[in-house]
């Protein structure tokens, strides 16, 4: 099965191509906010050097969230562009899921934060063992102190290590403590289209399919004003 | 804290320019005051001392405009933004450290900004073009 991966969830950018059994090829950048004018290049010339055409990919594959909103923005509609004309279903994966992947090498914690803005990450556990990852918690928003007491409670007795782009705000709060706490080396440290293409090979081994285009959302672990709004008059009527 | 006293829209465009010289590119300025107290005019002298010398203008309805200066300098209009995730729904987290971020109506989002924050509030004085400019 080909698999086009894609990541603009935050300052990085990559797109990948894998088939069942290998990596095929890899496009990485990380320079800053330019997803809108390199992406679809991006792809492009990856598709071109691996000599493949859209209309053989099979599925699209893309970290929907959390992350930035413009580039969680720019990589789901990227991929349902990518997808509409030849009609190839899509699988939207958690930003936080798809970097546990980059530590399948080794039996971890995997504590995966990014940067939310004033002392709170996106942030999910998973424990990784045998090269599996298991999800031990679901995505969410959390105050980096309520992530330390949950960690010291739930996680010390384990090698944890560090990923995402709030890493090191984690690491800050937690190197004082008596944890087994380390970064993930640079290269392992940020989110790639390969490994979002490891998460989605992974869901669909267990039996999960990629679904229409048209189903693929961001999810930014936030509600927008409108569905806010919604929400509550919602639950005015209901009242 | 710096106290200015304006008495002129021209006089409110040299003071922006004068504190512009104080701020680093990536500095994020949070603009307090009400309707019609110079806070576009403040803006105007401020990113003219940037190299923005044309085309600033509220961006009440777009939100954010984006001016290409000697820096890239964002100037956001908070007044139809309410909380913080509508904050994050404008990519406002986005633009932070990439360049100068000017912000009208900031009291909108008082709790949402940097702690490094430069704030100056623009008030009425004793008559019709007389301005209180405070840096805080």
């Amino acid at each position: 099965m080909l698999i086009l991966s894609i990541d603009s969830s935050a300052t990085a950018a990559s797109a990948a191509l894998t088939d069942d059994s290998k990596l095929i090829g890899e496009f990485f950048t990380n320079t800053d906010f330019t997803h809108s004018r390199t992406l679809a290049p991006m792809i492009e010339s990856l598709l071109q050097v691996t000599d493949k055409k859209v209309s053989e990919i099979d599925a699209v594959a893309v970290s929907n969230g959390p992350g930035s909103f413009t580039g969680v923005r720019i990589g789901v509609a990227v991929a349902k562009g990518i997808a509409f004309p030849d009609d190839i279903p899509c699988m939207g994966v958690s930003t936080l899921e798809s970097m546990a992947y980059n530590l399948t090498l080794t039996d971890c914690v995997v504590c995966a934060a990014m940067d939310a803005r004033r002392n709170q990450v996106y942030n999910a556990m998973f424990r990784i063992q045998y090269g599996e990852v298991y999800r031990l918690c679901d995505d969410r928003a959390i105050s980096l102190i309520d992530l330390k007491a949950e960690i010291t409670e739930k996680y010390n007795d384990d090698r944890i290590i560090l990923v995402g782009d709030g890493a090191q705000l984690a690491l800050r709060e937690l190197m004082d403590l008596p944890l087994n706490v380390e970064l993930a080396p640079e290269s392992l440290r940020y989110q790639r289209a390969s490994s979002v293409a490891l998460a989605a090979r992974a869901r669909i081994k267990a039996g999960e399919k990629p679904s229409a285009h048209s189903e693929l959302l961001p999810s930014y672990l936030r509600l927008s004003q409108a569905e806010r709004e919604r929400k509550e008059r919602e639950q005015k009527a209901s009242e | 804290m710096t106290e200015y006293i304006s008495h002129s829209l021209q006089e409110t465009e040299t003071i922006a320019g004068e504190i512009a010289s104080t701020l680093s590119n990536n500095q994020v300025v949070a603009l307090l005051g009400g309707l019609g107290v110079g806070k576009t005019t403040f803006t105007r002298g401020l990113v003219s001392a940037f190299g923005v010398d044309s085309g600033v203008h509220s961006p009440t309805f777009a939100i954010v405009n984006e001016y290409q200066g000697d820096v890239p300098v964002y100037h956001f209009d908070m007044y139809r933004v309410t909380d913080e995730d509508d904050l994050y729904s404008t990519g406002f987290y986005d633009y932070l450290g990439r360049g100068l971020v000017i912000i009208e109506w900031s009291e909108n989002v008082l709790d949402y900004l940097p702690a490094d924050t430069v704030f100056i509030e623009l008030a009425y004085g004793e008559d019709e073009n007389t301005r209180i400019i405070k840096r805080k």
